[in-house]
């Protein structure tokens, strides 16, 4: 579904600010897989998935998603496969309109912009239904501005709209992290909920170890914009946290990890 | 009334504006400052297409056209080059300046004359007064238009604009091109806002390039006033609340112009009214937060009615009578109320101001006894004058002044129905006040005059004699600077040991530059025509002329302290009292249609003897005897006071005849003409022998100038004019009844209509006609060509002038032994075709005279006939440098002279109904010999020694 070849990407290039973010990165998703990402800060995590999603073409490398050659398709070239919600909740939707503008906005996802009044009747009834099952109460505040609610209803109404289209690829960038422990807890149930309904393949970036190894079927480790280490279903269920560490542990000996980032990762995932 | 209503028509005519301008600042964040520039370029667009005879709803929809390129430009600078969003306006808005100043051709242009949606709306109204029709179909207009956008701002695409703004992250990883939706946004306010343009430009009756400077504080304002005013969520009333906030924002400034506060203080009101708004409105939030919906709806009712009842309370104060004594002097029953409105502040203007109201004093015009004064001053802003003009109508004054030409354009546009008086205007006939002095609108009447460029050229000349660098620095913007240049050049033409150097400048922040670039030009003078921006930065262009010790000379006595040389103009304070005597004559009963304007009659010429001593230049006795003000003042004080009128500079001495040159353009053949009436005058000794002053006037191919100066001949009494040109001749015709005048170069003076035949002509008119030449186009053709027989004729038959010569082909070519072959064109594009078709009836020679159609496409006709080694005959001597083969043309410097020696005729006392019209036809031969090689075409003898020019080339 997804295939990255030889993406590499430097930002910034010739200046001090040099940041060489991915190096030559191969990946490649089946459809279906539910892929989550873990890593050091700088590891280029949140760049693969931006890169997936088109916010800049690589270097050199290609990007394909779903036999569709998008490297140099932008961002709202390939909204029609891609769906994102970020970690800050209030990136995923429009403050100033109401929860039924953004879902309708979401919902002309991959469609031309026609200036007819597409928000009728029929479609409020089916926006309300599907808030229904997020079970939050917001069902009855679909003109009320989106800025009126907390972090985790706005996270969750933008996972609602990212599924809605259900796309060929859901990307998932931390976006639990900045919201309290419930709201996070409510959010990764939908999560695994329309994941598992809809058979999306998701890219899932977190900085909880226990996150990594619960959700999905495929983790992948890495390290100063490279994948260092791919541990796919069956190992998985074996693994745990202290496997985990004992495996930074063993890149260190092979000097793949500093003792700082070893000590990074224990206090991110442990 | 007309105040209030007048006030809710313009906030409705901006509301468009203020749309756009929520449209980019609400909706999407961005501080568009495009808007100055596209509502000029919308007002622009539409008033060029209507004078162009455009109906003014398709001009309307250009206005829109031309405000969402320039909004699309702005967002695709920012977009394409990622360059910040308010820079990317200002680029726009900077850029758009030439451009309008393209689209119009010249810095204003009047709509009076011409059919405006506001004309065709009157047509309709059904007897209501006219404002208050006006704002009624307007605002049923704007109420179609709110709810349009409103539900514009629902659908799918406006929903996509609106997540843009607010959130461009979203709109992209929702799919959405945040670039295009840019784009497109901009592109759809700022055509709003060339909409608004073009609705004030046809309202106003005008178009200025600097109509829109300040829209964006307008708009923002409006839309801060109207949020204030109706807080809403709701989309819906959000739109609304914009429309109102322009119409609230009107009304404020009608309501401080009512309650009689300076003008001045509009701006620093305005700041303060959108501050109160903003915090009382905040503060009524916070108080009512807790309280449950129906309060929470009602709210922006509140505040609304809230600022509705300030408004009306305030009105219902200003509406009481003045004070307790009026009581006493409403006894009197008849104090007319004159109303007097000036645009700026400016000296010349309040020395306008001064002269009228002393000299009304005078004539018994006492304000607070006999009349009333409301004297009011717009501080330059346009949208004031405009208000100010309703608070007269709302006072009911019985007889407006408007004072310099912009307060008069809008006097022109605004009172109709009562007298109306100008004051100190350029050029009445430009703004289309009337057509002459005597034929104007039925209720207007004033004084005018532009300043005398060719007497303060002479005065330059007495001073400073010998040939002169003469340097000119103007705002290019200003329709008289362009105007008073136009006419300082004029004055210079047919001088030959004068040259001119300009410098133009967009501020008076310019200035300082535009002097220093003169000064290394190297010029010797500078002669400043009357220009604002120009005189309001006088001392810095004093300051680099003394540090390169050049004299500066003006036409403002008030610079003459300001370290001018010499200084020659009008005595504005006279202006105003001649005013005050037309005001007075009204007054007294006369209907202003029968009052013809009036040329300001004084001059003032100042000296500045101490600038003098310091350039070591010193001044002639007989140029310090025309002083009527001197610098510093001397012992002969006597002579400071103003000249008494009427004033010997106008008429310099008495012993002297005067006689104008008019030419319609500075064209090659008119300018050689010129020559030979300026050395015939002079070779035949009568420039001495008569003491004849020559004035040289060129309407530089402009026919309102043309107009303005054949009426200026008549009006300064000319003793003799020459007109060289057809247009030149029927401009003069027009207005020259009894001077006389000789005409020449012209082809045809019968189809004028001056004259019927040689002995029948308009009494005072007489002089030369010079028709082609083609019998001698022929003649020579059949000595080069013994063997040709089919001469192809191509014309336009549209062409008075071609028409004549096709008629002495078709008469002369059998006599030639040619049989003619025609083909008719109609436009330049069809030339090709109609040569194409000559040469497929094998042609031998092909000809043609004069028609401009043919000429058009002069160059591609040579190369065709060229190609097929067919000479070329034409009329035009230049044709032969430029590939024709063959042309007998008119010799136009001896048709000069032919000119020059029938005025002399006049001058020494022959009456022009005496002399009959001359056919003149002195002709010049010119065969291209390259041309003749090629072709192996053997010259006959006679011919080489007839040619004047054996050119060739191509």
């Amino acid at each position: 579904m997804i295939e990255l070849t030889g993406f590499d990407k430097r930002f910034n290039p010739g200046s001090v600010n040099e940041v060489h973010a991915l190096r030559g990165l191969d990946l490649s998703v089946a459809e279906g897989e539910f892929v989550t990402i873990i890593g050091t800060n700088g590891s280029g995590k949140s760049t693969l998935l931006n890169a997936v999603a088109g916010e800049f073409a690589p270097d050199l490398g290609r990007v394909s998603i779903a036999g569709r050659d998008v490297t140099q398709a932008q961002e709202h070239q390939r909204a029609d496969l891609v769906a994102r919600v970020f970690q800050n909740p209030f990136l995923g939707t429009v403050p100033g309109m109401s929860i039924a503008e953004n879902l309708h906005l979401a919902s002309l996802r991959g469609r031309p912009l026609r200036p007819r009044l597409g928000l009728d009747r029929a479609r409020r009834q089916e926006f309300r239904a599907r808030v229904q099952s997020l079970e939050m109460g917001l069902e009855d505040r679909l003109d009320n501005a989106i800025g009126s609610l907390s972090g985790g209803q706005r996270q969750a109404l933008t996972l609602l709209m990212a599924v809605m289209n259900t796309p060929r690829v859901l990307l998932l960038d931390e976006h639990t992290a900045a919201l309290d422990p419930k709201s996070a807890a409510q959010v990764l149930k939908l999560t695994s909920q329309f994941v598992a309904e809809r058979g999306l393949t998701t890219l899932m970036v977190t900085h909880s170890m226990r996150q990594a190894l619960e959700l999905g079927n495929r983790t992948i480790m890495m390290h100063q914009g490279r994948v260092i280490e791919d541990i796919d279903q069956a190992r998985k269920r074996r693994l745990t946290v202290e496997d985990l560490l004992d495996r930074f542990a063993e890149l260190r000996r092979a000097e793949q990890l500093t003792d700082d980032l070893l000590e990074e990762l224990r206090r991110a995932y442990v | 009334m007309e105040l209030w209503v007048g006030a809710v028509v313009l906030g409705l005519l901006y509301a468009l504006m203020t749309t756009g301008v929520y449209l980019t600042y609400r909706v999407y964040n961005f501080a568009d400052i495009t808007v100055d520039g596209s509502f000029t370029a919308g007002g622009a667009a539409a008033a060029a297409l209507i004078v162009a005879g455009c109906h003014p709803a398709l001009a309307l929809l250009a206005a829109l056209a031309v405000g969402a390129a320039s909004g699309a430009a702005t967002a695709l600078i920012h977009t394409r080059f990622k360059i910040n969003g308010l820079l990317s306006g200002i680029l726009v808005m900077t850029g758009l300046y030439s451009v309008n100043l393209h689209l119009m051709g010249r810095s204003n242009i009047p709509l009076l004359q011409h059919p405006t949606l506001f004309s065709a709306l009157d047509a309709l109204n059904p007897g209501l007064p006219g404002a208050v029709w006006t704002a009624l179909a307007l605002g049923l207009a704007l109420a179609v238009f709110w709810l349009l956008m409103a539900a514009f701002l629902k659908t799918d695409l406006g929903l996509a604009m609106r997540a843009t703004g607010e959130n461009p992250r979203m709109a992209s990883a929702n799919g959405r091109n945040v670039n295009w939706l840019i784009i497109l946004g901009l592109a759809l306010a700022n055509g709003l806002v060339g909409v608004s343009g073009g609705l004030v430009a046809q309202y106003q009756g005008f178009a200025d390039v600097t109509m829109g400077v300040g829209t964006i504080v307008v708009g923002l304002a409006s839309v801060i006033i109207g949020e204030s005013a109706l807080r809403a969520r709701s989309l819906t009333v959000q739109v609304l609340s914009v429309v109102l906030g322009s119409v609230i924002f009107r009304l404020m400034i009608a309501l401080a112009l009512y309650l009689g506060l300076n003008p001045i203080d509009l701006k620093l009101l305005t700041a303060v009214f959108v501050l109160l708004t903003l915090v009382l409105s905040q503060r009524m939030g916070k108080g009512r937060a807790g309280l449950p919906g129906l309060t929470r709806l009602l709210r922006p009712a509140w505040a609304w009615g809230l600022a509705a009842a300030i408004l009306a309370g305030l009105g219902w104060w200003a509406a009481q009578p003045p004070g307790p004594q009026s009581g006493g002097q409403a006894a009197s029953p008849v104090r007319p109320l004159i109303g007097v409105v000036q645009f700026t502040d400016n000296g010349v203007l309040d020395l306008t101001r001064q002269g009228l109201v002393q000299e009304l004093r005078k004539l018994g015009h006492v304000d607070g006894q006999t009349c009333r004064l409301d004297l009011e001053n717009a501080h330059g802003d346009q949208a004031t004058l405009n208000l100010i003009l309703d608070k007269f109508l709302k006072d009911g004054a019985d007889l407006v002044v408007t004072i310099s030409t912009p307060a008069t354009q809008a006097g022109l546009k605004k009172i109709t129905d009562r007298p109306l008086v100008f004051a100190t205007v350029a050029n009445p006939f430009l703004i289309q006040a009337g057509t002459s002095e005597t034929e104007h609108r039925p209720n207007v009447t004033g004084t005018y005059g532009w300043a005398p460029m060719d007497q303060t050229l002479a005065l330059v000349r007495r001073i400073l004699p010998g040939p002169l660098k003469i340097g000119a620095i103007w705002d290019p913007s200003q329709a008289n600077a362009e105007f008073n240049v136009a006419n300082l050049r004029q004055a210079m033409a047919g001088q030959g040991d004068l040259s001119f150097h300009g410098a133009t400048v967009a501020g008076t922040g310019e200035v300082q530059q535009a002097t220093q670039s003169l000064l290394n030009q190297g010029v010797d003078v500078l002669v400043l025509p009357p220009d604002n921006i120009i005189y309001s930065a006088f001392d810095a262009v004093v300051s680099v002329a003394r540090a390169g010790n050049r004299p500066v000379v003006v036409s403002d006595v008030e610079l003459l302290s300001h370290g001018a040389l010499a200084v020659l103009g009008y005595d504005y304070t006279s202006s105003g009292e001649q005013a005050a005597r037309l005001v007075d004559r009204i007054l007294r009963g006369e209907n202003p249609r029968d009052i013809p304007f009036e040329r300001y009659s004084r001059l003032s010429v100042g000296l500045n003897t101490k600038v003098a001593a310091d350039l070591k230049l010193t001044l002639p006795p007989e140029v310090l005897a025309q002083a009527t003000v001197l610098h510093p003042p001397t012992e002969t004080a006597a002579r400071t006071r103003p000249a008494p009128s009427p004033p010997p500079a106008t008429a310099p001495a008495p012993a002297k005849r005067r006689l104008a040159v008019f030419l319609f353009a500075d064209t090659p053949i008119i300018l050689d003409a010129l020559r030979g009436v300026q050395e015939e005058l002079e070779q035949s000794g009568a420039l001495r022998e008569l003491g004849l002053e020559v004035s040289v006037r060129s309407a530089q191919g402009e026919m309102s100038l043309g107009q303005a100066i054949a009426q200026d001949l008549v009006r300064q009494r000319f003793d003799y004019i020459v007109s060289l040109s057809t247009i030149a001749l029927q401009l003069a015709a027009r207005f020259n009844h009894d001077i006389p005048q000789v005409f020449g170069a012209v082809t045809d003076p019968y189809l004028t209509g001056v004259a019927k035949s040689p002995d029948e002509h308009q009494p005072n008119i007489t002089g030369v006609a010079t028709f082609q030449p083609v019998e001698a186009v022929l003649r020579t053709a059949r000595e080069i060509f013994p063997q040709a027989k089919r001469i192809g004729l191509a014309w336009n038959p549209g062409e008075l002038s071609s028409e004549a010569c096709t008629k002495k082909a078709r008469e002369l070519a059998p006599r030639y032994g040619f049989s003619l072959v025609e083909a008719n064109v109609t436009s330049p594009a069809e030339v090709l075709e109609g040569v194409r078709g000559l040469l497929a009836k094998d042609i031998d020679l092909f000809f043609t005279s004069g028609d401009s159609t043919m000429l058009s496409a002069f160059d591609s006709v040579a190369k065709l006939l060229h190609q097929a080694r067919v000479p070329y005959l034409s009329n035009s001597c230049t044709d032969v440098a430029r590939g024709a083969f063959l042309a007998v043309g008119p010799d136009y410097y001896n048709v000069g002279r032919r000119t020059g020696a029938l005025a002399i005729r006049l001058m020494r006392g022959e009456s022009p109904q005496a002399v009959p019209i001359v056919d003149y036809v002195p002709e010049t031969l010119f065969v291209n010999r390259d041309l003749a090689a090629e072709y192996k075409v053997s010259l006959p003898p006679a011919v080489v020694k007839r040619a004047a020019n054996l050119g060739g080339g191509q």
